[in-house]
């Protein structure tokens, strides 16, 4: 038996004499190909760098939330006397915790973290010179480098209080002295000289001997030292969110023995800091390393006792699961708008080859007439077929590979498989169907049988489409996208599958809505709009076409909502970040003259509002003896109303601005405190402050808003400035504090690495859809171009003129255009209001909520009709340049029946 | 009795070099008013091309054609359109029936064109109509008459805006034996009870009976 017996004999001659013929459709079939390629398999790669990126920026804009802190309590060390016993060599103890710690860190977790900054830091202790609430604490610290180096301008280094350096003290000594370094900046907000005491008690009211022995310059104030006691350098406000202003006194090595045996074990801490390195850390690296933190808090000790264990803290595995939360949400954003691309493509694939296997349709005949088997022709297309997708392909990714670095073949596989199997599979049908016996029967009731038949298919078809669009979208709500996964899952497919069904739903209506056009168009005295209509009447039933060109303008119209839901969701997030055009956050020294200054700002040119408060960002409150913490803020109510109404974040109630218990409104997301109810403010060093809730506080979170006249203390520490001039004023009359405005805000946001690449991809993505949407309309203008021309052809000959066949053809395209340029829109707004819940935008936006979407109709509509006009006016102009070509008995003489 | 439609050393060919097809060459005749003309020839002799140059749907390369007065090679294509508007009309092998419009609608085509009263179109396509024995299936589509209807339909929109000539290129080339020698003996009752001139190309040779002259044609050139 001969092998060849098997295999389809392939007639070369053909196969090369048809790719010549149709070279052109050939073409634009690898150029579709070659795009997607480059589109599907450059896009993961390049969302893998925007991860690495993500996580890298979110590390290094919460530097404190990614640190990982060690702690570890130490154990009272009693003399032969059962006193306490001085040990000379603390230092180096704590020193050697720092590698302990290190070397009890998992590898992963090692290469991550930046070398360890040893601490000991004291209570906070209150000063008391009777000037307003500043705290100074005692810290000791030492970095792997042997920083934090420092030079000292006056006096010197703290030195040990006694001689003997193993001293044993009685439990009922008085106070211990302590020698401490202060910075120049911190002497100077003291009034303080080397030599000075530093008056301070702790909470109890017990005095402590700190006097100051030197006042010191860092010799590098970006030391990571400095980095994790800022305070040390210089007065930082508002630590505690009370209010108060903390201050440092520098110990050394020498004088940590005395703070140790001067302060009780409890009101001593030390512990070793860790920063996390950005730079080394990627998307996959970063997931590790959760698991690796996530290990390390569960075997951390509940309470660090040296030698038992460390106690682990770090928020970094939070701060990660953020990030991933993020990652995840935009890669379901990016899957989603690559099936969306995919799903266009493979339509416009589908009408090219419709084109092909018209143009083809009588050579194909021909040829199976004449012996060719269907597996011949199959092979013969196929190899065609081949030969266009598979170079096309690899040109996608090659240039995917150049361009960024990578090329996935998740996407690209199945969509390159559809495009190589689309032209043989509708060429083949084609050739059997040409050749096939069955003949329309003569009996009439056969004929309405048939007709059922045909109908019952089609609703099948359309049946099938609708389940599956259906139950993507139901997978869509309950699961959503599946972070990581491959990207082909059928939740990710909702929006293309709900778009391709419901235009396939609405393109079943078409020949209906011609029809009912035409019978218009019978009555009217508009002889070509009749004809026009007549010829859209004839071709309405092709469904692909307008479903090609309706679901792509869909899904543009998708994308470019998901990018107005994005900008508007990121201003909003700005905004609430801010609180107006801009805000001013004082430093210490500054906060008494904020009063002052926002009057001045208010009499600024361009500045319309600017209110002074008191915002401390975490307050601790109690209800019913439950803890909440919550953002304070103390504010003169009436002014920051007004305020408030001049931006677009929900105005604020009105609140009696005295009373007892002090009225507040209050506003917290677990709902504990809710009007009516009373509570209290725990306040440092002072009786708590009985609240009620008067009425609910606009905005998120956890906030309590109290008027500043109403009793509680105000010491304001922001200013909200409105008003075009607001950035400028700031700028111009503000001596001190960090500005941020509105437009930094928002620009940070913008330039985020997720949401930039997100903004892009919701462009691209819409420019490519809208692309293939025209593309596919130029595609089904061709495919009816030869019916079209014979129909002008026979009207030509019943008296109308040359110049009224462009007008005829545009009418017979305008119904397509029409109903694309109105349902298009239409869908991809119905398909962002039933899709965008899931796909969790607030993420990426910052909001509290995820948005109601933004249809930003104008600019689909106008892009969509103007792009349409455009292609419309230029296929007409081009098929009326080629009929000119043709003599009008030359086309009589090739055409059939139309 | 001076000739509706006068034919003077047309010439035509298709292509150049040696591969050029002389499609039309010294062809020259006269056809008077109110008769049928079968124009007869083998596949390929030059029928087609010659009613497409009489019809103004072809331009020669050289010679003149006269219809009714006006020399159509002359004729710039606003004015082409003119005369096929009012004068000439064409009746094709394939029918050429509007799909989607009903046998009536398809018959009103014409006058449409001519922007002709909806009242006196409407008068005029059920006259027609009756003439080619459709009144009843006035309303029907294309796809639901048959082959021979549909040509009658053709025939009547031909007809339509009352044309001096009648140009038929195989009409009956669809059509079955019974049906097509229906429709020719239709195309001879109008010829008679309308007043126009036909020139058709035929092979079929009842038609060559019922027409009053014919005029043979063979490798582009007329032999009698």
């Amino acid at each position: 038996m001969k092998l060849d017996r098997f295999v389809p004999a392939v007639h070369w001659p053909s196969v090369r004499g048809r790719a010549r013929a149709d070279a052109g459709p050939l073409l634009l079939v690898a150029a579709v190909v070659a795009v997607v390629a480059l589109l599907a398999g450059g896009t993961p790669p390049l969302l893998r760098g925007t991860s690495d990126d993500a996580v890298r920026d979110a590390i290094r804009r919460a530097p404190d939330s990614a640190a990982v802190q060690v702690d570890a309590e130490w154990a009272d060390e009693y003399g032969p006397t059962g006193g306490r016993q001085r040990q000379p060599h603390l230092a180096e103890d704590v020193d050697s915790l720092g590698v302990l710690a290190q070397t009890s860190l998992l590898p992963s977790l090692q290469k991550s973290l930046r070398p360890p900054v040893t601490s000991v830091s004291t209570v906070s202790l209150a000063i008391t010179d009777g000037s307003v609430q500043r705290r100074l604490r005692l810290e000791y610290l030492h970095t792997a480098a042997g920083g934090p180096v420092v030079t000292w301008v006056a006096g010197g280094p703290p030195r040990a209080s006694t001689k003997i350096p193993d001293i044993e003290v009685p439990l009922t000594a008085p106070m211990w002295p302590i020698q401490v370094g202060l910075s120049e900046a911190e002497a100077a907000a003291l009034k303080v000289r080397p030599g000075d005491k530093v008056p301070v008690q702790d909470d109890n009211r017990n005095p402590y001997n700190v006097r100051v022995s030197g006042i010191f310059r860092a010799a590098d104030p970006n030391d990571p030292a400095w980095q994790l006691a800022p305070w040390a350098l210089n007065p930082v406000p508002n630590v505690d969110g009370l209010g108060s202003t903390r201050l440092a006194g520098l110990l050394s090595a020498e004088s940590l023995p005395d703070a140790r045996l001067a302060f009780r074990t409890d009101q001593l801490r030390r512990g070793v800091h860790f920063e996390t390195d950005p730079d080394s850390l990627t998307w996959e690296s970063a997931e590790a390393l959760a698991a690796s933190v996530t290990e390390l808090k569960a075997g951390s000790s509940v309470s660090a006792d040296y030698g038992n264990g460390l106690k682990w803290t770090t928020a970094l595995d939070s701060l990660l699961r953020d990030v991933r939360d993020q990652i995840a949400a935009a890669s379901s954003q990016a899957a989603v708008l690559l099936i969306a691309v995919l799903a266009g493509a493979l339509l416009v694939i589908g009408l090219t080859t419709e084109l092909l296997t018209r143009r083809r349709a009588i050579a194909l005949a021909t040829a199976r007439q004449r012996g060719a088997s269907l597996p011949a022709i199959a092979a013969e297309l196929a190899l065609e077929s081949a030969a266009v997708t598979v170079p096309a392909a690899a040109l996608g990714l090659g240039l995917s590979v150049a361009a960024t670095g990578g090329a996935a073949l998740t996407w690209v596989v199945p969509f390159v498989l559809a495009a190589l199997c689309a032209g043989p599979a509708y060429g083949v049908l084609a050739a059997a169907r040409a050749t096939r016996d069955r003949r329309v029967p003569a009996n009439r009731s056969a004929r309405r049988w048939a007709v059922r038949t045909v109908l019952l298919r089609r609703t099948a078809v359309d049946v099938a489409v609708l389940a599956l669009a259906g139950a993507a979208l139901v997978a869509l709500h309950q699961r959503g996208v599946v972070a990581g996964g491959t990207g082909l899952d059928l939740p990710a497919a909702a929006p293309a599958l709900v778009a391709v069904a419901a235009s396939l739903l609405l393109v079943r209506l078409l020949p209906r809505a011609t029809r009912l056009a035409l019978r218009l168009a019978l009555r009217s005295r508009r002889t070509l709009l009749l004809f026009g209509t007549a010829r859209a009447a004839s071709t309405a039933s092709r469904v692909l076409p307008a479903l090609s060109l309706t679901a792509a303008i869909a899904l543009a119209s998708f994308a470019v909502t998901l990018h107005a839901t994005t900008e508007r969701g990121l201003t909003e997030g700005a905004w609430l970040t801010v609180g107006a055009d801009a805000r001013l956050d004082l430093r210490s020294e500054t906060t008494a003259d904020a009063p002052e200054l926002a009057t001045r700002l208010a009499a600024a040119p361009g500045v319309r509002h600017a209110v002074a408060a008191q915002v401390n960002e975490v307050a601790r409150f109690t209800v019913n003896s439950v803890a909440v913490d919550a953002e304070l803020i103390v504010v003169d109510t009436a002014a920051y109303r007004a305020l408030l109404a001049d931006t677009p974040l929900p105005a604020l109630p009105a609140v009696a601005t005295k009373g007892s218990p002090i009225p507040a409104l209050v506003h917290t997301s677990d709902g504990s405190l809710t009007p009516g109810v009373n509570f209290s403010l725990l306040r440092s060093g002072d009786r708590a402050a009985p609240l009620t809730a008067a009425g609910s506080a606009p905005g998120a979170g956890n906030v309590v808003i109290v008027d500043a006249a109403a009793g509680l203390e105000f010491d304001p520490n922001t200013i909200w400035i409105t008003g075009p001039g607001a950035a400028k004023a700031a700028t111009d009359l503000a001596t001190g504090g960090r500005l941020t405005t509105l437009d930094n805000a928002l620009t940070e946001r913008r330039t985020a690495p997720l949401t930039a690449g997100l903004l892009r991809l919701y462009w691209v993505a819409a420019a490519v859809l809208l692309a293939l949407g025209l593309l596919g309309f130029a595609l089904a203008a061709a495919a009816s171009a030869p019916q079209r021309w014979e129909t002008l052809a026979r009207l030509r000959t019943l008296g109308l003129r040359p110049r009224d066949t462009q007008r005829v053809a545009a009418a017979e395209l305008l119904p397509m255009v029409v109903f694309a340029a109105l349902c298009g829109p239409l869908l991809g707004s119905l398909l962002a209001r039933v899709t965008l819940g899931p796909l969790n935008l607030r993420l990426l936006t910052a909001q509290t909520e995820n948005p109601e979407p933004v249809v930003s109709w104008w600019t689909a509509e106008l892009v969509t009709v103007a792009a349409l006009a455009v292609v419309l006016v230029v296929v007409v102009l081009a098929e009326s340049a080629l009929r000119r070509r043709r003599r009008l008995g030359e086309v009589l003489r090739v055409g059939t029946a139309g | 009795m001076s000739a509706l439609l006068t034919v003077r050393g047309i010439d035509r060919t298709f292509g150049a070099g040696p591969s050029a097809v002389h499609a039309l060459r010294e062809v020259t005749f006269d056809v008077e008013p109110g008769t049928m003309v079968a124009l007869v020839g083998r596949s390929g002799s030059g029928k087609t091309t010659l009613l497409n140059v009489i019809g103004g749907l072809d331009r020669p390369d050289a010679g003149t054609v006269v219809v009714d007065g006006d020399e159509i090679t002359g004729l710039d294509e606003d004015g082409l359109s003119r005369l096929r508007r009012e004068k000439v009309s064409y009746v094709f092998q394939t029918f050429g029936l509007i799909p989607v419009l009903s046998a009536a609608e398809n018959v009103g085509v014409p006058l449409r064109l001519a922007k002709a009263d909806p009242r006196e179109r409407e008068q005029r396509v059920r006259l027609l109509l009756e003439l080619v024995g459709l009144a009843d299936h006035a309303q029907q589509l294309p796809g639901e008459l048959s082959g021979g209807q549909q040509q009658r339909v053709a025939i009547a929109r031909a007809l339509a805006a009352s044309p001096r000539l009648l140009i038929a290129d195989e009409p009956t080339g669809q059509l079955d034996a019974e049906t097509g020698l229906a429709v020719m003996g239709l195309l001879r009752g109008v010829v008679e009870s309308e007043g126009v001139t036909a020139v058709v190309a035929t092979h079929d040779p009842v038609m060559m009976a019922l027409a009053d002259r014919v005029i043979r044609i063979a490798d582009g050139q007329v032999t009698c």
